[in-house]
């Protein structure tokens, strides 16, 4: 679905990343490594298009990304590193705005499943600011459930989970899979998560 | 259909954070008569004196206000990513720009609004004028929501300078300050002097959009 | 033409002429002031203080046409990506600064005598104050941003955002009845001032360019140069 072509970056004049190629077809999982600074969350940014590359194209089903990229914006969802969550409010306020201004589709019970399975239910009416930093990582990733798109682009998720959640999300990623949905997301190990592409930078 | 409903709960979400952000609103309020009283005692509480200026105090006492929470525009929703999501949600950068300006005039510079008529009875401003303050107040107020979009929009990478966001809608607010307090003070031109606020008010609005989505654009690019 | 959007070109051009601009600035300068203080007549009703007008009018039509550039320049690099635009906003902006710095003090020094006041809050005054302030915060911007595209992007945006403030200052006089006296030279018809003020007002306008372009050549190759210290 998304094909990267020779895709390099230039910021303030200097080289971020070369020369990259990427295909990522449904029911793929690619993950990107590299270290501190090597530009993964640059490359992320490229295919949202936040960031314009200096070189190359990024195709989305088969047309240039850019002509294209409401219907793009329709079928992905992104998880930065920062937390988006609003700290003023309550989890249950977070989940009820979300829920609407993605126009989701998914019913209650699903969502209470899903708080179940992330062990959040007896947090629903705590504010978020009154979390742990990787509860409100955890609420973040409600978010991939609740928007119910096919592609999701993932920046560290990893960071900040305890071993039962990196499980969790390894689960998560394989179902998600398995409904053709396809993942990109970049971490700088990788904690035996089933990958189909693996890019280093 | 589907942008409406988004459209709508972007407003409920500004409301909520509004809501529970409802201390700092009242907070811009009560600077707002603190000051007053402080104009008053500064120049003596002379009643002939008072009405003549009053509508002067309350237009610059207005900006004053609106400048403090102009930090709070777009920084929150920028710093904690909020202002990606709603660009990844399908709503351009102007758009969002609109958008944020219209959530900005209705949850913070109404309840401004609403708090004049006690205000024009503190400054001795007489009923008959009331409606005319109404009125220069809405469209400025429109107007300094959108001058304040542009000038937070610009200043959201600025790391070093805060005050240079206020001294930008300043030195833009100096022409409809002219305007408003003219329609005020000088009723037999009130035609001609609303047509000249409405029209500032357009091309204020025109450029909004424009100045601040690119503004948007380039801050999440370099961020 | 090349060399007013090159910065390589704009370097070779500017080795090649800089000397020379300094030369005839100097000699215009020194010409102009001679013309000025000594040949020139004194105005029959403001006497002496007339002469005040040979350094108020330029340094005034240099910081408005300044910052025309500036638009201009503005408009090039945000719509045609030409990075040039940049370097000259960030160069030429203190030089615009000071010239209606000179605008103000000047004024006010003539307004002095002949209004009895420093200061008035008519529309040409307060007009030019503001195109002050905008010289200004743009300066200022430049020392606030750590994002050097960012800053350079933004500066630009606000420099068209405040373009609007020109044709304010430029038509003040004509859309407001104003105590500051309305053009006296204009293009569409026949300049009210005689002949042995225009000459001296004329070559000290060319002095002020001339300075003006020779101290913006310094810049920009400066700023040239900071940036080529960056790319390596």
């Amino acid at each position: 679905m998304i094909i990267v072509k020779d895709l390099s970056v230039n910021r303030l004049d200097k080289k971020i990343f070369e020369k990259v190629n990427l295909a990522l077809t449904s029911g793929n999982i690619t993950i990107l490594k590299g270290k501190n600074g090597s530009g993964k969350t640059t490359l992320l940014k490229a295919i949202l298009n936040i960031i314009e590359p200096s070189f190359g194209s990024i195709y989305w089903k088969g047309k240039l990304l850019k002509k294209n990229l409401y219907d793009f914006y329709n079928h992905v969802t992104y998880i930065s590193d920062k937390n988006s969550s609003l700290t003023k409010l309550t989890v249950k306020d977070n989940i009820n705005i979300w829920k609407r201004f993605f126009c989701s589709n998914i019913n209650n019970s699903q969502i209470e499943i899903a708080l179940k399975t992330l062990k959040l239910e007896n947090y629903l009416n705590q504010k978020v600011g009154t979390l742990s930093l990787g509860e409100t990582k955890k609420l973040e990733f409600l978010r991939l459930i609740i928007e119910n798109k096919k592609v999701w682009i993932l920046d560290e998720p990893l960071s900040n989970l305890d071993e039962s959640s990196i499980e969790l999300m390894k689960q998560t990623f394989e179902d998600h899979v398995a409904k053709e949905g396809s993942i990109i997301f970049s971490s700088h190990q990788n904690p035996g998560i089933y990958v189909t592409e693996e890019i280093n930078l | 259909m589907k942008l409406l409903t988004k459209i709508i709960f972007f407003l409920y979400r500004e409301y909520k954070l509004n809501l529970s952000g409802v201390q700092d609103i009242l907070t811009n309020i009560i600077f707002f008569f603190v000051s007053i009283f402080i104009f008053i005692f500064s120049i003596g509480p002379d009643k002939e004196t008072i009405s003549l200026i009053g509508v002067g105090i309350l237009w610059t006492l207005l900006l004053l206000s609106s400048t403090l929470s102009l930090r709070k525009f777009y920084q929150d929703d920028f710093e904690n990513g909020n202002l990606l999501i709603i660009h990844l949600n399908g709503f351009s950068y102007g758009f969002i720009a609109i958008l944020k300006t219209l959530s900005h005039f209705i949850f913070v510079q109404i309840p401004f609004l609403l708090s004049i008529p006690i205000a024009c009875i503190l400054l001795n401003i007489s009923n008959e004028k009331l409606i005319y303050v109404f009125i220069s107040f809405t469209i400025g107020s429109l107007i300094l929501s959108c001058l304040g979009s542009i000038s937070s929009s610009m200043n959201l990478m600025n790391q070093r300078n805060y005050l240079l966001g206020s001294v930008i809608v300043m030195i833009f607010s100096v022409p409809i300050i002219i305007f408003s307090v003219g329609i005020i003070n000088l009723e037999e031109n009130f035609n001609s002097l609303t047509n000249i606020l409405f029209g500032i008010l357009l091309i204020v609005f025109a450029i909004n959009p424009w100045a601040s989505g690119l503004c948007l654009k380039l801050s999440l690019e370099n961020s | 033409m090349k060399f007013l959007v090159n910065p390589s070109k704009f370097n070779e051009i500017a080795d090649y002429i800089f000397k020379p601009i300094l030369i005839l600035s100097i000699v215009l300068f020194a010409l102009g002031l001679l013309f000025a203080l000594y040949l020139s007549p004194d105005d029959y009703q403001q006497g002496s203080t007339v002469r005040i007008m040979y350094v108020h009018v330029p340094s005034a039509w240099l910081s408005l046409l300044t910052y025309a550039i500036m638009t201009l320049y503005s408009i090039a690099a945000l719509a045609f990506r030409i990075p040039f635009g940049f370097i000259f906003n960030t160069a030429v902006a203190p030089i615009g600064a000071v010239f209606t710095l000179i605008c103000i003090i000047s004024g006010s020094l003539w307004g002095k005598p002949m209004w009895g006041t420093w200061w008035v809050w008519d529309a040409r005054l307060t007009s030019v104050a503001i195109l002050f302030v905008i010289y200004l915060i743009i300066i200022f911007m430049n020392f606030s941003f750590e994002n050097r595209v960012v800053r350079e992007k933004v500066v630009a945006i606000f420099i068209l955002v405040g373009s609007v403030n020109l044709p304010i200052v430029k038509f003040s006089v004509d859309w407001w009845n104003t105590l500051h006296q309305p053009a006296t030279i204009s293009k569409l018809s026949k300049p009210s001032i005689d002949p042995s003020m225009m000459t001296p007002l004329i070559i000290m306008t060319f002095a002020f360019i001339m300075v003006g372009i020779a101290i913006a050549i310094l810049r920009i190759k400066t700023e040239i140069i900071s940036r080529k210290s960056y790319l390596s």
